[in-house]
């Protein structure tokens, strides 16, 4: 791969300084003269009509200037729900937590306080926690047509895909392994709770939102409120993370908007953190059941996957759940259901699909490799996908090369043990590992360059920045085609009214996406400067480019990691530390190799937490969740994290801007099934649903065996 | 069933409906003595929400202001000072992204009312640089990508420099140890790890974390 002068060295994000003075203006810093503050009322129940709402009380709170419910708005949130008409305010509710006011008043207390005051007569209706009993006949529907939701062709069958056959791979297996693994809803959780700031002039309504794509945020807001997208601005300078919480336009958006409208004054919308937690979304979670046919020599015959996903009170996500494709298998069979409980929403949450699938194959295919005396790298290398689908090559793949160079890192002839819970001690060290992929398709984005007479160039993107240090990764591209430094090109980004389309910061399609237009951008202004020569005085030249590129013909584009992580279980106590972790990721050429580290490396840490820690519980009888909150949820603290350390294997990569191709999402992928190999090897024993707490870790050592 | 919201139950009152908005009486005084607090205006109609007069010392500057008495303190830097580098993510006290220093002590400004403040000094972020120079731990959070979303960051900075005024020099454990309170959802805690002892000046080759 031939060294680039910008491109590929290590940057400071061009907004570090604002990051680190507190000079970034987030959605919530902002004050708008004039400006009223709104709060929720939600359902304290989990499935419920609302027979009678009385608000006069509340409204005739002073300082109360506007409030929503069901009987005053009837406004659809498309993307709340893919499939069904979700509402703003829905009656019946079906989750504690779906709102059911909003209140908008001079100051956050008294907007507080008149939640208190709204009279509500709910008719209690019976509720679901449970996937399986979900589908039980007789089980009360929380949708129309029942339970199991449709699948993505609208139809009330599962979601599925097949190859080869399956009856036929089993047969022609010396050994067949079935196995099931489960994984809990736990939440996004990033530190910027939901919160959006609308205001009106006339019929133009300003949104400043805490968005991942301002693009998107504005169309969906301009189709549910009926407006022309025209009159709609989406505002977003500094967002405080999403990790596909924040995609689209949100709930707050439209209720921040709609307040404002009958308040005729700003409103600023905030979330609280529990909220935050039980009534925006987490990562959907899953019953998965696999059956797989293998060889003696460890070569697979048949995959056959089915499982179970829950989407809880609306489908807000695909709810899909994909890891057999990291497999070179001849005979394929998947087939997911997503099915409505009353509980919180599931939807995006970095690699949606994911994490959690790839822990329950992952797991099974490590305890084959043990039950074959095959040393689980080996297996693998042996296994592991060469052609997407078994039929389709790579534009490039450097599997391999992670898990080569990942486990020499990592030192996994050294580290992992061929008995796993061997050792002496009550505390106990193992090693375990695992792969991912994930798909980096080029897309439609556009971006605007200006040249003045002073020589500065002006990049104009439509990405906020959730943190990805996208903007950085934006400038780099342009001022590595322009063959300029970095300090030369102004980025402008965060604002619908300065910045063309962009897809926005979901599906990590950013840098490739939107980079290739920066490139054709840069291409078609660099035209000008030959052919005009470069503009002086007031002079301003502008490029423009929207890349909407076909299909790649024959080839499918992905990104690879292999992940090791190594353990330490007190047997005694059940508590688990992750203490050595390497990720090794082929992502074609990176952009910035010091942010896609700090990406790496908290996509991993971030996994070790969805591994160990994190689930929202529900109490069965009552309905209610029990621990929204970061006590509760225990997410990654300083003094849990490990040391990630990072291996780039940079393919040749004959597509997107300088053969890059996606990474922030694959950077969670395969963490969650290396922890989980890594515990089963230090202890002997296989926990077969996240989060692997340490009761279940003590439960699996009580038992002398494995754990449901 | 009223609920009761966790102002009040800080607060310790559990009076009935209260409803004042103000728009508070704020001077910034630096070399003369500080003027009188102007009472504040209220919108709402009901002026009885008790209020006082508070002096303190914000980022190196004095001050008087009227505060409502249910106010936190980060309510107070926030929506009454425009000092909004300080962030909320939980409102709790979950997360320290609300961390200041009051008096070159770390604490949860969301956990503190403004009341209490009285007579103490509070360094905010803003009062990090001193004289338009960043101080070494900025430096160092740019030096080492320690911010991602920056959402967090504040909050880190601040709980750095109270570590590093007591322990200039300090190692990985003790780094960690002492930031752990403070969440990062982006998970960069290596890079954070690594941008304290790179300004403690003692950095090691790659990042912190657990060591095997």
């Amino acid at each position: 791969m031939t060294p680039l002068k910008t491109v590929g060295h290590g940057t400071h994000r061009i907004d570090a300084l604002q990051r680190v003075t507190g000079a970034a203006k987030y959605t919530s810093d902002l004050h708008l003269s004039g400006m009223l503050y709104a709060r929720v009322l939600r359902s304290p129940h989990p499935h419920a009509r609302i027979r009678k709402i009385d608000v006069s009380k509340a409204m005739a709170l002073p300082g109360v200037k506007a409030i929503l419910t069901h009987e005053n708005c009837d406004t659809t949130w498309s993307s709340g729900d893919q499939l069904n008409q979700r509402k703003l305010f829905n009656n019946p509710v079906r989750f504690a937590g779906d709102p059911v006011a909003a209140i908008a008043a001079v100051d956050r207390h008294i907007a507080e306080d008149a939640t208190h005051l709204i009279e509500v007569e709910y008719e209690v209706l019976p509720f679901l926690t449970d996937l399986e009993e979900a589908l039980k006949p007789g089980a009360v529907a929380i949708h129309e047509g029942g339970n199991l939701s449709l699948n993505n062709q609208r139809q009330p069958v599962p979601q599925t895909y097949k190859r080869g056959n399956v009856a036929d791979g089993l047969k022609a297996a010396d050994h067949v392994f079935e196995d099931n693994f489960t994984s809990a809803h736990h939440n996004n959780a990033q530190l910027e709770m939901r919160v959006s700031v609308a205001e009106w002039s006339g019929d133009k309504l300003t949104v400043h939102a805490a968005t991942q794509g301002i693009a998107n945020c504005r169309t969906d807001i301009a189709k549910d409120l009926k407006l022309n997208v025209d009159n709609v601005r989406v505002i977003s300078e500094y967002m405080g993370g999403g990790f596909g919480n924040k995609n689209q336009c949100q709930d707050s958006d439209l209720m921040a908007a709609l307040l404002a409208k009958q308040a005729g004054a700003p409103v600023k919308l905030e979330f609280t953190r529990k909220e935050d937690f039980v009534a925006v979304h987490g990562r959907w979670s899953s019953r998965q059941s696999y059956k797989v046919g293998v060889k003696n020599d460890g070569t697979l015959t048949a995959i056959q996957f089915t499982a179970l996903s829950g989407a809880g009170a609306y489908r807000k996500g695909s709810c899909d759940l994909s890891g057999t494709e990291i497999y070179q298998v001849p005979n394929l069979e998947t087939s997911v259901s997503p099915v409505y409980t009353n509980t919180a929403v599931a939807a995006n949450y970095r690699a949606p699909a994911y994490p959690q699938a790839v822990f329950g194959i992952e797991s099974l295919m490590d305890d084959v490799a043990y039950a074959l005396k095959m040393d689980p790298m080996e297996f693998r290398l042996k296994n592991m996908t060469r052609k997407f689908r078994d039929q389709t090559p790579y534009t490039s793949i450097g599997l391999e090369d992670c898990i080569r160079k990942g486990a020499e890192k990592f030192g996994w002839n050294q580290r992992w043990k061929p008995v796993a819970g061997s050792g002496d001690g009550p505390v106990k060290r193992g090693a375990g590992m695992a792969m991912g992929m994930f798909g980096s398709g080029l897309g439609r984005s556009s971006a605007v360059l200006r040249l003045d007479g002073q020589g500065q160039y002006h990049l104009h993107v439509g990405v906020t920045d959730v943190g990805t240090a996208a903007k950085t990764t934006m400038g780099l591209i342009a001022a590595e085609e322009l063959g300029v430094p970095l300090e030369k090109v102004k980025v402008v980004w965060g604002d619908t009214d300065t910045c063309p389309y962009s897809v926005g910061e979901s599906g990590s399609r950013t840098t490739v996406q939107t980079g290739m237009a920066v490139i054709e951008a840069v291409r078609d202004l660099k035209k000008q400067v030959a052919e005009k020569g470069a503009p002086k005085g007031n002079d301003v030249y502008t490029a423009m480019a929207t890349t909407n590129p076909p299909p790649i013909q024959g080839a499918s584009r992905n990104s690879f990691a292999a992940h090791f992580a190594e353990v330490e279980v007190n047997i005694e106590t059940g508590h688990a530390i992750v203490t050595r972790f390497v990720s090794a990721h082929d992502s074609g050429r990176v952009v910035n190799p010091l942010t896609a580290q700090s990406q790496v490396q908290g996509g991993a840490i971030q996994g070790i937490g969805m591994a160990l820690h994190e689930e929202l519980l529900y109490d069965k009888r009552s309905g209610q969740p029990l621990n929204a909150g970061y006590y509760g949820a225990r997410i990654m603290t300083h003094l849990d994290a490990p040391l990630v350390d990072v291996v780039w294997v940079e393919t040749d990569e004959p597509y997107g801007p300088f053969g890059a191709k996606t990474l922030g999402e694959p950077t969670i992928i395969p963490t969650v099934a290396a922890v989980a190999n890594a515990i089963h090897n230090a202890i002997g024993r296989r926990v077969k649903s996240l989060p692997i707490t340490r009761d279940k870790i003590l439960q699996a050592l009580a038992k002398k065996g494995d754990v449901a | 069933m009223k609920k009761i919201s966790r102002r009040r139950f800080v607060e310790g009152t559990s009076a009935g409906i209260v409803a004042v908005a103000a728009v508070p009486a704020v001077q910034a005084q630096q070399k003369t003595p500080p003027a009188a607090a102007e009472p504040a205006t209220t919108t709402g109609a009901n002026p009885s929400v008790p209020r006082t007069t508070i002096k303190i010392n914000v980022n190196g500057v004095d001050r008087r202001v009227e505060v409502e008495d249910r106010w936190t303190l980060v309510e107070l830097l926030r929506d009454h000072l425009q000092l909004t580098g300080t962030k909320i993510g939980c409102d709790r006290g979950e997360c320290g992204a609300c961390t200041v220093l009051v008096d070159g002590t770390p604490l949860y400004s969301c956990s503190q009312l403004a009341v209490w403040m009285n007579g103490r000094s509070i360094t905010t972020v803003e009062g990090l640089a001193k004289n338009g120079k960043l101080d070494p731990l900025q430096e160092a959070f740019i030096e080492h990508d320690a911010p991602q979303c920056g959402y967090c960051t504040s909050g880190q900075l601040m709980i750095a420099k109270a570590l590093l005024m007591k322990n200039a020099h300090p190692t990985r454990d003790e780094v960690r140890t002492a930031m752990t309170g403070n969440l990062c959802r982006c998970s960069n805690y290596n890079h954070y790890v690594e941008a304290v002892m790179a300004a403690g000046g003692t950095a090691p080759a790659t990042g912190g974390g657990n060591a095997a």
